[in-house]
């Protein structure tokens, strides 16, 4: 089980024996300088990411979808960037909140910020939806992979579709889309899912779903995140998009409430405590 | 040197590997599921589990993968889901060119053999996919074929392809091409004669085939999509499967 | 009457005030210079038949091809330019490989007319950066006969400046108008294969300045069992004999006629 974001793509080291740093530090500036063998490198893709940002959450509810990022930047364990927002609003009806490599989020953000000025420019009222929003990255995605240099990152992009529906979907850094009625990435995905699944199953639980407990859930979820995933933090951004008003409303650095550490004493290595 | 320490301490590693092993981005990733495709004598099916998994993790419950691609023609690609996705994608594309070039519907045939172009012009970095294609020949009757990641490809009377492919064909060889079944009336001398099943006799073998994958192999399960193919067109069928 | 384009008619890209491309229209002159070529759609089969310009008693006549196969159930007559053909002609055998290839069923022949017609304007730069391939117009047209499972027996006639049609009979090169305006009065939709053979041949007799024979024509048939097949000398001569025998059963009034008809011809 690793999750990670280096290890992300990366082939587990169960099977494949620890990572060689020593590949992966050569130098990828193709200097005259330095042209001795051991430093000359052909050109390097990412095969890392540096600053990341952990875990996405989302789930859909009987009117709209919820979705939550941290506000850390992480260093390897470094705290580097301790006011940073992952979810990007895409026109009126699309969210895109992404971990992973911050640098490859901010051009993300820019990629992003150019489809909608273009879509500006073929209509007045705004074309792009959250479907197309995630077939864009999912290209984007794709191709990157293909050409072996990747965007190391996991994305969700919550709104609405075409048809005026609520969409959810997941799509990576190989390209790889899922829809689902609760989403996570990273540690999310083996800490919150499960907790997000307790109430939404399938699409049959999301009806029954209220927004305030959908906004409950996904805070109960950055809550355990904070817990136990060592590279996620408790002030977080809260996203909530609502079919009936149509409207897109962000809730800004709001912190983990209610905190209880009492189970940590207890505890000592993974699992069930040890006699 | 720290090379020397990446080295895996297998049963080979003192003949195979003096070379370190290079640790890099992996472009692949399997997302379990499973798919399997049965020929009728005037329809056939192409059915695929509905979950989409990486590692121990279930990703999502219901991504379906059988895709009515148009032209009376069923497409499914299993293994890495991206190539899968991007594979139908393409070959959309390729239909609707095919169309405006042609005025035609594209033959199930035809469209095979453009699957398999498809998948040989990516030999050197291949879609990571088991592929399967259903529709009705020039005759009406059910065909299915069959593709590995590289373009190979053979007409069949059924296939399953993916994760629990391997739990599944020999089951299909017995109930479908009436593999080491006799005649009970020769005493063991002649083998029990091939016919057509019906589709109900087949969405029953595809139920069952399924309800075992799921029992035995960990990336199948959550919901059965069956995609039906006669002269009339397309239709589709949703059966759950175990969650667990 | 030319003097006055001459500002016009030198690019092969400009458009006169008119709306005209010059080049493009002299290259449909060119064809009018060429031998003809005489297509005929049955419901069994298309006909072809060209006329060989055999110009010196030296000349081997089989050495002239004016009919070429294109695949198992394409070929192709043509008159103008002839070596201009070779390069549609092989493009068009390219084509229709490669949609066997890809495909795995013969090429439409709808899609193979479009094909070769696709390289037609190819005197110019394409639109997405295609390069020029050529300095000016083809001087050459084809006329494409074949059967596909879609449509059945067909023929098309495709033109220098890109555009093709579809005929139940069609006539190309220098005695077009006269063979066009016999082919209209002779063609009917229950013809067969062997009528259409007999016209085709007595289209060309008409229309020829030599005496037919069976050196100076040469004929082709598309069929769904047969494909395309060139016809030998033997059996065009087996034919030109049959419409020998035609003529004089029909007797001396159509013959009457058809003296009539030639005469009007000469007028022209």
């Amino acid at each position: 089980m690793n999750h990670n974001p280096v290890n992300w793509g990366r082939p587990s080291d169960d099977q494949y024996g620890p990572y060689n740093y020593q590949i992966a530090n050569a130098s990828n500036v193709a200097s005259q300088a330095t042209k001795n063998s051991q430093n000359e490198f052909p050109t390097m893709h990412t095969q890392q990411p540096m600053i990341t940002g952990a875990s996405v959450v989302a789930v859909k509810f009987n009117d709209g979808v919820v979705m939550a990022t941290d506000k850390l930047g992480s260093y390897g364990s470094l705290l580097r960037l301790d006011d940073l927002e992952r979810m990007i609003q895409v026109g009126d009806s699309t969210v895109v909140g992404v971990s992973g490599d911050i640098s490859d989020f901010q051009y993300l953000q820019r990629l992003l910020d150019e489809l909608l000025i273009e879509d500006n420019y073929d209509m007045e009222q705004s074309n792009l939806k959250a479907s197309h929003v995630h077939e864009y990255l999912r290209g984007v995605f794709y191709n990157r992979r293909s050409k072996m240099n990747p965007l190391w990152n996991a994305c969700v992009v919550a709104g609405f579709d075409a048809d005026g529906e609520v969409f959810l979907k997941y799509v990576n850094l190989l390209g790889v889309s899922y829809s689902s009625p609760a989403i996570a990435t990273g540690f999310g995905a083996y800490m919150g899912v499960p907790l997000l699944r307790q109430k939404v199953e399938n699409e049959e639980d999301v009806k029954k779903l209220e927004k305030e407990d959908a906004i409950k859930l996904v805070r109960d979820c950055m809550k355990v995140l904070f817990y136990r995933d060592a590279r996620s933090w408790d002030k977080y951004d809260l996203c909530v998009i609502t079919k009936s008003t149509k409207k897109i409303e962000f809730q800004k650095g709001l912190e983990c409430e209610g905190q209880s550490w009492k189970f940590a004493r207890d505890i000592s290595g993974y699992g069930l405590p040890q006699q | 040197m720290q090379a020397q320490n990446t080295l895996l301490n297998t049963e080979y590693s003192t003949d195979a590997q003096t070379e370190p092993i290079e640790h890099r981005f992996n472009p692949y990733q399997d997302n379990g599921g499973t798919i399997l495709g049965i020929a009728g004598e005037d329809f056939a099916v192409l059915a695929g589990d509905t979950r989409q998994t990486v590692g121990y993790s279930i990703d999502s419950r219901y991504e379906p993968k059988v895709h009515d691609v148009g032209d009376n023609l069923l497409l499914s690609a299993n293994g890495f889901s991206a190539d899968g996705v991007q594979l139908v994608k393409v070959f959309q594309n390729q239909l609707k060119w095919y169309h405006f070039d042609n005025n035609k519907e594209m033959a199930v045939s035809s469209a095979a053999r453009l699957i398999q172009h498809m998948l040989y012009r990516k030999r050197m970095f291949p879609y990571y996919v088991a592929t399967i294609l259903a529709g009705l020949d020039e005759e009406g009757k059910g065909a299915i074929y069959s593709f590995d990641p590289v373009g190979s490809y053979e007409r069949e009377q059924c296939r399953a392809g993916g994760a629990a492919a391997s739990l599944i064909m020999p089951f299909l060889d017995n109930q479908v091409n009436f593999k080491n079944q006799m005649d009970p009336e020769s005493n063991g001398t002649k083998r029990r004669p091939l016919k057509y099943l019906s589709l109900e006799e087949v969405i029953q073998l595809v139920r069952d085939a399924f309800t075992s994958a799921t029992e035995r192999h960990i990336e199948v399960g959550d919901g059965l999509q069956i995609l039906i193919v006669t002269k009339d067109g397309v239709r589709s069928e949703y059966f759950p499967l175990k969650k667990d | 009457m030319f003097l006055t384009r001459s500002e016009y008619d030198r690019g092969v890209s400009t458009f006169s005030p008119e709306g005209r491309l010059f080049q493009v229209e002299y290259s449909l002159e060119a064809i009018k210079l060429g031998s003809t070529a005489i297509g005929i759609c049955t419901s069994e089969g298309v006909i072809l038949g060209v006329e060989k310009r055999v110009t010196s008693p030296l000349l081997e006549s089989d050495s002239v091809e004016k009919i070429m196969e294109v695949e198992k159930h394409v070929g192709c007559a043509m008159s103008g330019l002839t070596a201009d053909a070779r390069s549609l002609i092989d493009h068009a055998r390219v084509t229709s490989v490669q949609h066997d290839l890809y495909y795995h069923e013969p090429i439409g022949i709808e899609t193979l007319t479009q094909s070769i017609c696709d390289l037609a304007l190819r005197f110019g730069e394409g639109a997405s950066g295609e390069k020029r391939l050529m300095s000016r117009p083809f001087g050459v047209a084809l006329l494409v006969a074949g059967y596909d499972d879609q449509k059945g027996p067909q023929l098309y006639h495709a033109e220098p400046s890109g555009t093709f049609y579809r005929y139940d009979a069609k006539a190309i090169g220098s005695g077009s108008e006269g063979a066009q305006a016999e082919l209209q009065n002779e063609y009917h939709k229950s013809l067969t294969l062997k009528d259409a053979e007999l016209l085709a041949l007595k289209v060309l007799k008409q229309v020829m300045e030599e005496k037919l024979d069976n050196k100076n024509a040469q004929m082709a048939s598309v069929t769904k069992e047969g494909g395309f097949r060139i016809y030998s000398e033997e059996e065009l001569a087996e034919i030109i004999e049959k419409l020998k025998e035609k003529e004089k059963e029909e007797g001396s009034d159509d013959e009457k006629d058809k003296a009539g008809e030639e005469e009007g011809e000469d007028v022209d």
